[in-house]
């Protein structure tokens, strides 16, 4: 049972003694009323008791008033009384015997009977001498004390019937007090505990609405650390990413100037001897300077190599010409490749190298999803400023796409969007199935060079 | 045409064999000697100085006392470029004829070097029979003169 209350919420304990506490509520008044009313009845009955006594003894004196009054006048009308005592007596006696279980009243109830009788018995005896004219007999009769003496038996007897009967009625006012006193007691006790049982669970309302409240308080604050973690965490990833970007484009740009300069000069250098040697050779046989040839031609095809690689990794228009001869270039050489016109409207705006090596890229990660994807007739490729920003924007009449439907990833766009927010910079994606694709990007741009 | 037959003029003491004065603006080492050594072998080139930066070229070319008739200038340099060369020559001397000889001669650098003043632009790799023709012809105007 413990275990079972132990095991329940303490919202539901104070229910439980709620419940209780009505339940001994509703028990003790029931009780204490079923104990008054058993009282409040047998008080009833025992004044119905009463009465009957009284009435036996009053129709037993009516009867011996009524027998003097004929005695001394001689009517018959002073009989009455007399004639209708003996029944209502008999009928009184009758309820007493009935209403009396216990031996004590019925020996006293016995007493009285006896009594009564024997003095109606008496009465009858000298109505009887009367009646047969025995002037003497009666008389004699009267004079004995026989019927004196009856009636005070009758009276004491009643009396001690009387007495007893008091004294139950009074007892039984002793129970009715001590019925009313245990339900006032009982009703003032769970009015106690009930009052303590709402005490208790307003207490623990209010400890539960503290606890939600420092519950939800826990909450924000964890969010608002997450969000903070969140938001640091991006912060150092876009830092790691610009970081790895600027590395790669570092990396790069060193590859492109050791393969320029190093194997650059070396293949120059080799080119010059065979130039030299070509011509100190003079008259060779004629497979000599087929395999000369040869050689250069090999060299020729290295050196178109090193020179692909090297565009590959940094666009040297980019460093020599500026971003938009670089940019001109590039949208020249798609167009020749693709065979897609390509327009341009090319402003020089002020950008740091890192800045536009990204619009570079941004415009040829354009162009290769524009070739691959779009089945354009046109592209629109615009450069120029925008505030404090160098505004940039690849515009295509293909088939654009469903930006909700294509994942985030495809199309490079991640990584394109990454590149332009790690230089500090913001791009914007607006394309439709059917009505072409236009990416914009905007990028700080560095004061103006003087 | 007119500035080559302007040469002689502004170069006459040429000396025997028709020399052809060269300042070689070249940064990597390699190239320099090889080319140094390929042009005085097979053509009347006659280096007369060099530099590896265009502040130091510039500083060359500035001085009166440097006589020559041909500058061979590449793009990329240890610091500054080529084309700051052309650009600080252009005008200054109307004898001198300016060559580009470049990693990067793509159509736009070569208008851009011609635009500056450059006479030719050759390939580094696959020009230099070319440069060296140049040379030999331009040796040849040089003698005829």
């Amino acid at each position: 049972m413990t275990a079972l209350l132990a095991k329940l919420p303490r919202g539901a304990l104070v229910l439980v003694i709620a419940a209780s506490a009505l339940l001994a509520l509703a028990l003790i008044n029931e009780v204490s009323f079923h104990r008054s009313a058993v009282a409040l009845q047998s008080l009833g009955d025992r004044g119905t008791a009463r009465s009957q006594i009284n009435l036996m003894l009053r129709r037993v004196l009516d009867a011996e008033t009524a027998v003097r009054g004929y005695l001394l006048t001689g009517r018959k009308e002073y009989l009455e009384p007399y004639d209708s005592a003996a029944s209502e007596v008999a009928g009184a006696l009758a309820w007493l015997r009935q209403f009396y279980v216990d031996e004590r009243s019925r020996a006293l109830v016995d007493e009285v009977g006896r009594g009564v009788n024997s003095k109606l018995a008496e009465t009858a005896l000298t109505l009887k001498l009367f009646d047969e004219g025995s002037q003497h007999g009666w008389r004699e009769l009267m004079l004995t004390d026989i019927g004196r003496e009856k009636m005070e038996a009758v009276r004491s007897a009643t009396e001690q019937l009387l007495a007893l009967e008091a004294q139950r009625v009074a007892d039984e006012r002793a129970q009715i007090d001590r019925s009313l006193r245990l339900g006032r007691l009982g009703i003032d006790a769970m009015l106690l505990l009930f009052v303590l049982a709402l005490w208790l669970y307003a207490r623990q309302a209010l400890q539960l609405q503290r606890a939600r409240a420092a519950h939800a308080q826990t909450l924000a604050e964890e969010r608002d650390r997450l969000e903070r973690q969140v938001h640091h965490r991006t912060a150092e990833l876009t830092q790691l990413a610009r970081h790895l970007q600027n590395a790669r484009e570092d990396e790069r740009a060193r590859l492109a100037r050791e393969l320029h300069d190093e194997l650059g000069a070396l293949l120059t250098a080799a080119k010059l001897d065979a130039a030299r040697l070509r011509h100190s050779l003079g008259a060779m046989p004629p497979e000599v300077h087929q395999r000369l040839a040869h050689l250069v031609n090999a060299m020729d095809q290295v050196v178109a190599l090193k020179r692909r690689i090297i565009e590959d990794l940094r666009p040297s228009s980019l460093g020599h010409l500026g971003l938009v001869a670089a940019l001109e270039i590039q949208a020249r050489e798609f167009a020749a490749r693709s065979e897609i016109k390509v327009r341009t409207r090319l402003e020089q705006v002020p950008l740091a190298d890192s800045a536009q090596i990204t619009v570079y890229r941004l415009v040829q990660e354009c162009f290769t999803n524009i070739a691959k994807y779009s089945g354009a007739k046109l592209v629109q490729v615009t450069l120029g400023p925008d505030g404090d920003q160098a505004h940039v924007s690849v515009s295509d009449d293909g088939c654009g796409f469903d930006t909700a439907t294509v994942r985030a990833g495809a199309h490079g766009l991640t990584g394109m969007r990454y590149r332009v927010e790690a230089e500090g910079g913001r791009l914007a994606l607006d394309a439709a199935p059917g009505r072409g694709t236009r990416i914009e990007a905007w990028l700080p741009a560095t004061a103006p060079a003087s | 045409m007119s500035r080559l037959a302007d040469a002689p003029a502004a170069t006459p003491d040429v000396g025997s064999g028709a020399a052809l004065r060269t300042f070689l603006v070249e940064d990597s080492p390699v190239i320099r000697e090889n080319l140094i050594a390929t042009l005085e072998e097979l053509t009347p080139v006659q280096v007369v100085g060099n530099a590896d930066d265009e502040s130091s070229a510039r500083r060359w070319l500035d001085d009166p006392a440097h006589e020559c008739e041909l500058v061979i200038v590449d793009v990329v340099l240890r610091s500054g470029s080529g084309l700051g060369v052309l650009r600080a020559a252009a005008g200054q001397d109307a004898a001198r004829r300016f060559v580009v000889l470049t990693n990067y001669a793509t159509a736009d650098m070569r208008e851009r070097c011609l635009s500056l003043g450059a006479d030719r632009v050759f390939d580094k790799s696959s020009e230099l029979d070319d440069l060296i023709a140049f040379c030999v012809d331009m040796g040849d105007s040089l003698a005829r003169a």
